[in-house]
């Protein structure tokens, strides 16, 4: 077939459910790339999604986990990580730094999408810690 | 390949003297390979029909299910080859939790059924599609999930450089711009892409969509902005809704054509319809 692959089913439907929530949320992909955030987490990030397409695992790097002063932290830990690597739901809490290099504590959960018995990616939803 | 229609309509068949001329079986489409095999997509009560016409040695039997809905399965205890020691039939299916045996012996036993699965005479084998595809005879089939309820695939089959896509039961606006979102995100794009024939569900109209979001099924404008996405070259609107008399197909169908934009012929599917590609 000449046109691009199809995505997982559930990836589809993640994004579908995700376009239209008003939670900010992204979509990371098997390979740890981010496919897709929404509208509600372009207005946190200052990013619109249409306008700079998917990113790498370095390129989201960047924008967190950071400490309270905007320094890296390992992500080890963290709720995607888990999910990512050991296939379970995870929450947890940490910085990010949104591209005005403004440090936003924020409070995560992440989903694994597994379907089929094959692992696709997860979704993740996160939202500011209120000061 | 040669692509007959034994079964166009969706969710209950209809035997109203008003649904007579698109007819009112439940989904089934044959395919007759250049190789004499024969290819039966899904088994609606429109496989009634088509059982009668293959003779029992004439050689395997592939049947595609997209789903295991009633109004896909419904036709397969009145499918006459199952009842002959001498043919062998494959059924395929979608992945799903238990085997596709279990899973469809739960329509084939008691109490719905007065014939058990496993007293069926022929030899009956049930495979699960596998994402990376497979042959039968000269063509190559590839079989994708698609947007429905329950786990559904899509079909596409490619043989001597024509492409039968057959997805009857979809719902790819479900949440999706498909004017414009990229085509990756479409469900079911890959599959009918450049398709000699699309067999795309366009069961609703707008006014029946607005009650039914979220219930597998495309409106008519939805099926269209998916064929033109696609670039079929030709495509049949299918699972027509039992309530849709032939006046009221008929009126759809010239409405249907004053907004198509795509390149491709479209044309409402008929029951006895026969396409070559």
């Amino acid at each position: 077939m000449a046109a691009s692959a199809q995505q997982p089913l559930d990836l589809i439907l993640a994004r579908n459910l995700m376009s239209v929530l008003e939670t900010p949320s992204f979509l990371v992909d098997n390979d740890g790339q981010m496919v897709f955030f929404n509208e509600a987490a372009g207005d946190m990030l200052g990013k619109r999604f249409e306008e700079i397409g998917r990113l790498s695992r370095e390129e989201w790097n960047a924008i967190g986990p950071v400490d309270a002063e905007g320094e890296p932290v390992s992500n080890d830990k963290m709720p995607l990580a888990v999910a990512l690597r050991d296939g379970k739901p995870a929450h947890g809490r940490f910085h990010i730094c949104t591209d005005q290099d403004k440090i936003v504590e924020v409070e995560t959960s992440a989903v694994p999408l597994v379907s089929g018995g094959d692992f696709h990616g997860a979704m993740v939803v996160f939202w500011p810690v209120a000061s | 390949m040669k692509v007959r229609f034994w079964g166009v309509r969706g969710s209950v068949p209809v035997a109203d003297a008003g649904s007579l001329r698109y007819g009112g079986n439940t989904s089934c489409v044959s395919v007759a390979l250049a190789d004499g095999g024969h290819l039966v997509f899904d088994a609606g009560t429109g496989i009634r029909s088509l059982g009668a016409t293959i003779p029992p040695t004439s050689g395997p039997i592939h049947i595609l299910l997209t789903h295991l809905h009633l109004d896909h399965i419904s036709g397969l205890l009145f499918f006459a080859p199952l009842f002959d020691p001498k043919a062998d039939i494959t059924i395929w299916g979608p992945p799903g939790p238990g085997d596709l045996r279990s899973r469809l012996a739960r329509y084939l036993s008691s109490p719905l059924s007065p014939v058990e699965i496993r007293e069926l005479p022929a030899k009956v084998t049930f495979r699960e599609c596998a994402p990376e595809g497979w042959q039968v005879g000269g063509a190559r089939i590839t079989a994708t999930q698609v947007i429905h309820r329950g786990p559904t695939l899509g079909y596409r089959i490619e043989e001597d450089g024509a492409a039968l896509a057959y997805i009857p039961d979809h719902e790819p606006g479900l949440g999706q711009d498909l004017e414009n979102d990229p085509s990756e995100w479409i469900s079911g794009h890959a599959l009918a892409h450049k398709a000699s024939l699309l067999i795309h569900d366009g069961q609703y109209t707008e006014a029946e969509y607005a009650m039914t979001v979220g219930w597998g099924h495309s409106r008519i404008a939805d099926a269209l902005s998916f064929a033109r996405r696609t670039e079929a070259e030709r495509v049949a609107l299918f699972h027509h809704d039992p309530g849709h008399d032939d006046a009221a197909l008929d009126a759809l169908a010239e409405e249907a054509r004053s907004v198509w934009r795509g390149d491709g012929e479209l044309s409402m599917a008929c029951e006895g319809a026969t396409v070559e590609l």
